[in-house]
């Protein structure tokens, strides 16, 4: 657990689960989240939100104790030291820096717990936003764009593939000053 | 392997590729390939990472073979086989991917090389594919032949796997359905002349 203060960041519950389903159905980024519409219901949702993944963390908001969104570490491949990961905001705190911050405690517990090197991320044309400012200051870099890869009602979408490596995220600016700010939690 | 999604419409089972002196083969993969493409990846280990990944527990391999719609085998003069290819990843987004091996010996390479362009085209005329991606680390024997400058670099994985000691990038290239197509067509006119496929062979 990493907490901040703003965000606690904790591995998820089952109790938890509706809030996710919840967040995965909001109809604005349905088509374009994992299942492209084809959310399972609530019942069949564990399985789903489980497949292919190694670990959930939920980032919640310190004063409301609501979840504003969550972050999956999957398809981890430890042979080679990389993993990819995920990231979900709940509608109505995008834009508010919660999970990004969340994706700075995601960085600092995947390096710190898991024998990674790379951490890669997939991010549709309009969602690659929320990395521009890490891709400006260093701590991410983009791998290369997948021109047209996919296609969502029936328009042709690129596919940027975003990396975090673990030595760049050690030594960044960012870093140090997420843990200065940790610790003035403690 | 699952042929089921490969039937319409379908390659022939058997081809020869242009030439009057090497008589190379391919034809659809069957379930009886099974052995061959399981010492091909332990010849190439861990090149061929699809299978590598996970190390080389049979019983894994088998469950990711049972997932991949479509392959082909090539065959040497004998009738032996020396290479395999397997479209995988084909899905509603009118992309997949094109994963090509060959026994590491020159004389496989060569041959693998000189079935590739007809291998693409038996994929692309037996799908309606947009985009075909290739992945590959720096030092993988290059085995696409002619074809193999029609694919451009779309992302490159810096320092991805350790291989002998060695990290080797993984790069996605793709190939698209706008740039196979007329190659395609030129090629199929031009190597119906002798003395041009000759030269096509010994450039690939």
């Amino acid at each position: 657990m990493i907490t901040t203060s703003r965000i606690v960041f904790r591995p998820v519950l089952p109790e938890d689960y509706p809030r996710l389903h919840a967040i995965e159905s909001d109809i604005t980024t349905a088509m374009t989240w994992r299942y492209r519409g084809q959310l399972p219901p609530l019942t069949a949702y564990e399985p789903a939100l489980w497949a292919q993944t190694q670990q959930i963390m939920v980032v919640e908001g310190r004063d409301t104790g609501t979840i504003v969104g969550y972050l999956q570490l999957h398809d981890t491949d430890l042979r080679a030291g990389n993993a990819s990961f995920s990231l979900y905001s709940g509608p109505e705190h995008r834009g508010s820096g919660m999970v990004m911050e969340g994706l700075m405690a995601f960085c600092e517990w995947v390096f710190g717990n898991w024998p990674i090197r790379w951490l890669y991320a997939h991010s549709f044309e309009h969602n690659v936003g929320a990395f521009e400012s890490g891709l400006r200051r260093g701590e991410a870099v983009r791998l290369g764009v997948l021109r047209e890869r996919m296609a969502v009602d029936g328009e042709l979408i690129d596919v940027h593939v975003i990396g975090i490596e673990r030595e760049s995220w050690l030594a960044s600016p960012l870093r140090r000053r997420f843990n200065t700010l940790r610790t003035r939690q403690l | 392997m699952n042929q089921a999604s490969a039937s319409e419409p379908r390659p022939p089972e058997t081809a020869l590729a242009p030439g009057p002196t090497l008589e190379v083969r391919w034809r659809l993969a069957e379930p009886t390939d099974l052995p061959f493409v399981y010492r091909l990846v332990t010849q190439v280990d861990p090149r061929w990472y699809r299978f590598s990944r996970n190390g080389l527990e049979p019983s894994g391999m088998l469950e990711l073979l049972a997932g991949i719609a479509a392959g082909a085998v090539v065959l040497d003069d004998y009738g032996q086989p020396i290479a395999c290819a397997l479209l995988t990843d084909a899905g509603s987004s009118g992309t997949g991917a094109f994963e090509y091996f060959a026994l590491p010996t020159p004389q496989a390479q060569q041959l693998a090389r000189s079935v590739a362009p007809d291998l693409l085209a038996a994929v692309f005329s037996a799908s309606k594919l947009r985009r075909l991606y290739v992945e590959r680390f720096d030092n993988d024997p290059m085995v696409l032949g002619e074809a193999a400058h029609l694919f451009e670099a779309e992302v490159v994985l810096p320092d991805f796997l350790r291989i002998d000691g060695i990290y080797e990038a993984r790069t996605t290239l793709v190939l698209t359905a706008e740039r196979w197509w007329p190659w395609h067509e030129a090629r199929t006119t031009t190597t119906a002349t002798p003395d041009v496929a000759e030269t096509d062979r010994s450039a690939a």
